[in-house]
């Protein structure tokens, strides 16, 4: 399924939640939203769902516009999607199997799929008891396997780390690569890029309803020229402060000398000459260690340009 | 095809089933009914001079709150639950969401109404019962109409406590203070006021056409505070149409309300 915004426009008031928000989204991918509070990626997820009509711009699915096509296009398409708000909740008295009986019945899913989809989140256990006693990483996971029950085409994930124990995590990581590898779209929006760095395919950061910038990880470093540190390991002391002197004053860079181990905080584009002077007195040397910078600090770089 | 309007019926009649919302208004509903019987038996009157009468002055007060306090929390109760949204988020309409919710909870208070007019007429003689049963049917659409209401009052507010505010002021002004404003009206026109349209005014509110139409049924005229209003009720088909009007109006309302509203979920 091909997804993609168009010139999204939703005002409220005084406040534009999105400023002519255009973005695609390629099956198989994971794209991650980005952004502060209040930077409309709630907003975005609310249009694609239908919760929220925006003033103007439009959804495309397979090149056709479901919000303007007719109400058996946005049901089929909303068939297609799976969801998990941010505040999921659901009715205190209900048990996690009678949760998930509702959404499979409204969805037309075989009670078969319900108690899989129980044990792929680790809750065919705790699914007889009231969602009231659940925790919240307990509700996460319901929630998340209400999201996945029609194995939709779109999964859209609002927040989904916020409240997730350990194994909670681990079901959602496993989620996110099934879906990669049948072909399905996975969007979602976080505030902990540094969790979801590794799962990403792209990268769209928002603020106050504007796309601030879009692209892979690696193009978003890139971009922000954040400086890359390159970590040394030297076992001598003397060799160390010695090897450290000497970069220092080639390179015109600071060097940091720790306990057995030396290093640099250069730009991306000078990290070849870096390297190349490192091996040119490579003597005492054992092992050499690149670390790129967290995607958590390109999100800040690029919020601040 | 409506697979989430049929899912709701069944969660929504099997939801108030579940937390004994069922139980507890047919307890009260055969409790109050069932005093009645027994007092309309202990008078060894006939049931269409007291027992049915009696029952009909206390489905007109006891219904139409029941059904309000029923229908007011099923839109907005979800919205401050934030479950809304992932209601929302399947894929049925807006429409079809309150459809849904409306026909279980019809189901509900039908079921609530059934039992405890049943329970009432356990305690009755077969002809009593036949008199008390025929008031079965308007009773159930007194019902679905001010349970259409209740839903409406879900559509157009925002905080539970609201909805819950004016489902209790609808309930005063359509059960209580609506008779009192036609008796106004007589009045201060001094009979001025012809038969046909006083009949129309009572015909208007569905609990002055429940009561009206079920004591001109039991041959006692339907009357307002001594009035005689049987020949001023519109015909079967007008009555007909307006408890049609009264129990799809709203919910038409409701649902253009919650489709043409931006925001769905908040």
């Amino acid at each position: 399924m091909n997804i993609s915004v168009e010139q999204l426009r939703v005002g409220f008031g005084t406040v534009q939640a999105l400023d002519g928000v255009s973005l695609p989204f390629a099956p198989g991918e994971v794209a991650v939203l980005a952004g502060p509070n209040g930077a409309g990626k709630s907003t975005l997820f609310s249009v694609l769902l239908g919760l929220v009509r925006p003033d103007s711009g439009a959804v495309r699915v397979d090149g056709r516009d479901v919000l303007m096509g007719s109400r058996k296009d946005r049901v089929a398409f909303r068939a297609r999607l799976g969801y998990l708000p941010e505040a999921v909740a659901f009715s205190e008295n209900l048990t996690g199997r009678q949760v998930m009986k509702f959404f499979a019945r409204a969805r037309g899913i075989a009670a078969d799929r319900r108690e899989e989809v129980l044990s792929l989140v680790g809750l065919a256990g705790p699914a007889g008891r009231a969602v009231r006693g659940y925790s919240r990483g307990m509700r996460q996971r319901l929630g998340l396997g209400i999201a996945i029950l029609s194995e939709p085409e779109l999964l859209v994930l609002d927040e989904p780390t916020g409240g997730l124990d350990q194994e909670g995590l681990t079901v959602l990581w496993d989620v996110l690569a099934q879906w990669k590898q049948a072909g399905r779209t996975v969007l979602v929006s976080t505030h902990d890029l540094a969790l979801v760095e590794r799962r990403a395919d792209a990268v769209h950061v928002m603020s106050r309803g504007k796309l601030v910038a879009s692209g892979s990880p690696d193009e978003l470093r890139r971009r922000t020229q954040l400086p890359v540190v390159v970590k040394v390991e030297v076992g001598d002391p003397v060799r160390a402060e010695e090897l450290a002197g000497g970069l220092s004053a080639r390179l015109g860079v600071p060097v940091d000398l720790g306990v057995g181990s030396l290093s640099l905080q250069v730009a991306p584009a000078e990290l070849l000459g870096v390297m190349r002077a490192i091996e040119q007195s490579s003597e005492g040397i054992g092992g050499l260690r690149v670390e790129e910078p967290g995607l958590d600090e390109v999100y800040q770089r690029l919020l601040e340009v | 095809m409506f697979a989430v309007g049929r899912a709701l019926v069944v969660h929504e009649l099997a939801e108030r089933l579940r937390d004994r919302w069922v139980l507890v208004i047919t307890m009260l509903f055969a409790l109050l009914a069932s005093g009645v019987a027994l007092y309309g038996r202990t008078a060894e009157e006939s049931a269409a001079s007291v027992t049915a009468p009696s029952i009909v002055t206390l489905a007109t007060l006891l219904v139409p709150l029941v059904a309000l306090v029923l229908g007011h929390d099923a839109i907005v109760g979800e919205r401050e639950r934030h479950t809304l949204g992932l209601l929302l988020s399947l894929p049925g309409g807006r429409t079809e969401v309150l459809v849904g919710k409306y026909v279980g909870r019809a189901l509900a208070l039908g079921l609530s109404i059934g039992l405890g007019l049943g329970a009432a007429m356990l305690l009755l003689g077969p002809g009593q019962r036949i008199v008390v049963a025929s008031l079965l049917p308007h009773t159930l659409l007194l019902g679905a109409a001010f349970l259409s209401v209740g839903m409406l009052v879900s559509t157009v507010t925002r905080r539970h406590a609201t909805a819950a505010s004016l489902a209790v002021v609808l309930w005063f002004l359509l059960v209580f203070f609506y008779d009192l404003g036609i008796l106004a009206v007589l009045v201060a026109t001094d009979g001025a006021f012809e038969g046909a349209r006083v009949g129309a005014l009572i015909a208007a509110n569905p609990a002055g056409l429940y009561r009206s139409a079920m004591l001109t049924q039991l041959g006692l005229g339907g009357g307002l505070d001594g009035i005689q209003v049987s020949a001023m009720l519109p015909g079967a088909m007008a009555q007909a149409a307006l408890w049609g009007g009264w129990i799809v109006g709203p919910l038409v309302l409701g649902a253009v309300r919650m489709n043409r509203s931006k925001v769905a979920q908040v």
